[in-house]
């Protein structure tokens, strides 16, 4: 019997820091990541209000695409149910200011510590589980949350939810209030880059070949002496550690959280930003974010059922291009570059 | 002493929680069928139910027949599920991950759809059998009791079906080794295709059903696919058996806890349970 190659097979786009010289897939996405950040670095203070908060939206949302899709995209396992980390980051915030009258850095950790609990707790009963129990079992997590934090209004505000005042961000020397559209960019930003580089790092490393390597064959995975199931579970606390970090992100914009935070709509974008912008790259779900993103902000204003395309859009999708926008791409060059060869 | 009337309400609640898991069992019988047959979770299956319900008033609106809607609106589900499947699912085959998304895009089309043709408002259908039997000293309204008949007879005709006609035969035999069943010639994507229309229709049918009873609206299917979740994961997913007795056991317990709890904290001590059973027994009760 043939043995299946799992390796990557330039299955990465986003190689990081290590493996620059190694891939030249990683050194094109790096180039990109860093002209990107670039340029939002130096259009940061002239950007007009309305586009500086549709930036920063998709800034925050790129952070939980990328985690996600290390669930998704790096080892297969469809979690639908992200919103529970996404509204217990938010939450988390919101609460530790309201009540523990916490500094920033601290209801950031707490926010964080939350998310990682939650998903460790959950992650231990549902990581084992073949794949349709595991994406019942999101679900339903995830929708029992939304209940509760619909119901325990004495906590969370329900539907109205709770209006917070953030502390404003020391850094040692100084501190900045957050009130400040700049401090709020640039804030964000360097939580984009940190988990770009994070995110990057731990995908080209050994780790990182674990999680691809479950992803192609978990049973020879399983074969080769890995313990699967803490692989998966690694993976899986990773994603909702970044969905926490995005959701508190999205409530500091806010300054505001409320139970919708936990709604089906958030459980439901990362896949479908995995999807659009290519699964298994770190690039593509940043690149499904902007995409709908723009397409919510024109579109949602003058088609209320604009929700109807997303459906579409996700099975077309699949159907077309199964690796997104980032996968097509590769695909195109790579029967370019054998052409050429 | 308890008093009469507690007594009466609890033997109410539970008669109720029991009629409301017949139901439940209908529609995560679906859910489990189809499972079954191609090892994936039909997401839009809440929707498929709640488009039986909006249909049904719709069908009862136009011809004015209650019992008319009961017999087509399944039937014509069944129908639109059979080129669903064919044409948007079958592509997917063999990939159960991609093919749970593209049920989740379905889910969304439908749900959108509703809500723009029939708008975001709940609406009461009036009661097709207005008529009150006394059981046991509580006076319980009829239509509930004939629900509760119509689904056991739907049940017994499924169970028939199943075990005692030859097509029922292919069907088991296809979901027991499919590349087998297809070795000695049965068409198994005809039998996939069967399987998921008749998964839908089962979902249809407690639609309508459940009209009468519910508030008819677009995400009315939310809540009862939470159940249906929670009892299936229980039961056993694609086991029949499972599936019947969990709904019935979960819905009793569910309706039987609300006497002394708040309906959402009833919701979250049934999954608790459900918790425990999967930590125990990670495919559910009766799953393979």
């Amino acid at each position: 019997m043939e043995l299946r190659d799992s390796s990557p097979k330039g299955g990465v786009i986003g190689g990081g820091i290590q493996g620059i010289s190694k891939r030249i897939g990683s050194k094109l996405s790096l180039f990109i990541f860093f002209v990107v950040v670039i340029v939002l670095i130096l259009i940061g203070p002239v950007l007009p209000p309305g586009l500086m908060s549709l930036v920063l939206e998709m800034m925050i949302l790129s952070i939980f695409a990328m985690g996600y899709d290390i669930l998704l995209g790096y080892t297969e396992q469809c979690s639908l149910g992200h919103s529970l980390f996404f509204g217990v980051g938010a939450y988390g915030i919101v609460l530790s200011v309201l009540h523990l009258n916490a500094g920033f850095w601290v209801a950031l950790l707490i926010a964080v510590a939350l998310s990682f609990t939650f998903a460790f707790l959950e992650g231990l009963i549902s990581v084992r589980l073949s794949e349709a129990y595991f994406v019942i079992i999101t679900a339903l997590f995830f929708s029992i949350f939304y209940l509760l934090a619909l119901s325990m209004t004495w906590l969370t505000g329900g539907d109205d939810g709770l209006s917070v005042e953030i502390p404003p961000v020391s850094l040692g020397f100084a501190s900045f209030s957050i009130y400040n559209s700049l401090v709020n960019f640039y804030l964000v930003l360097f939580f984009l880059i940190a988990t770009y580089i994070i995110l990057a790092r731990i995908v080209s490393s050994p780790l990182g070949r674990v999680f691809i390597s479950i992803r192609e064959n978990q049973e020879r995975a399983r074969f080769l002496g890995y313990n699967v199931f803490r692989y998966k579970l690694a993976a899986f606390i990773l994603s909702a550690v970044f969905a926490g970090l995005s959701g508190a992100l999205y409530a500091i914009r806010l300054r505001y959280g409320n139970a919708d935070f936990f709604s089906f709509m958030w459980s439901v974008n990362p896949i479908v930003w995995s999807l659009l912008g290519g699964m298994g790259t770190l690039i593509g779900p940043c690149i499904g974010v902007v995409i709908m993103s723009l397409f919510q902000y024109y579109v949602s204003a003058w088609w209320s059922q604009y929700l109807v395309i997303v459906g579409v859009l996700i099975i077309v999708v699949l159907r077309v291009s199964p690796k997104g926008i980032v996968g097509y791409i590769k695909s195109k060059r790579e029967e370019a570059l054998s052409g050429e060869g | 002493m308890i008093p009469l009337e507690t007594i009466y309400t609890f033997i109410f609640l539970l008669v109720d929680g029991f009629l409301w898991g017949l139901i439940i069992a209908l529609i995560a019988l679906g859910l489990s069928f189809i499972f079954g047959m191609m090892r994936i979770v039909n997401m839009a299956h809440g929707d498929i139910y709640m488009v039986g319900a909006v249909l049904s008033l719709y069908v009862l609106g136009w011809f004015g027949s209650f019992w008319l809607a009961l017999l087509i609106v399944p039937l014509v589900i069944g129908l639109i599920c059979i080129p669903t499947e064919r044409f948007v699912l079958r592509p997917f085959e063999g990939r159960p991950a991609v093919t749970m998304i593209a049920t989740v895009g379905i889910a969304f089309i439908i749900q959108q759809t509703v809500l723009a043709t029939y708008g975001g408002i709940p609406k009461k259908m009036p009661d097709p059998w207005p008529m009150v039997i006394n059981f046991l000293g509580v006076g319980y309204p009829g239509y509930r009791i004939l629900i509760a008949c119509i689904s056991v007879v739907v049940l017994a005709g499924l169970w028939l079906f199943l075990f005692r006609t030859s097509y029922g035969i292919l069907i088991r035999a296809t979901i027991q080794d499919r590349e087998m069943a297809s070795a000695i010639g049965i068409n198994d994507n005809r039998i996939r295709m069967t399987t998921f229309a008749l998964g839908g229709v089962f979902a249809a049918l407690g639609g309508v059903l459940a009209a009468p009873i519910c508030q008819v609206f677009y995400l009315m299917g939310n809540d009862v696919i939470l159940l249906c979740f929670i009892v299936v994961i229980v039961g056993g997913l694609g086991s029949l058996k499972g599936t019947l007795l969990a709904s019935l056991v979960i819905c009793t317990l569910e309706a039987a806890m609300t006497i002394v709890l708040k309906p959402i904290e009833a919701r979250v001590a049934i999954f608790a349970v459900m918790i425990l059973v999967l930590i125990f027994r990670p495919r559910g009760l009766f799953g393979r």
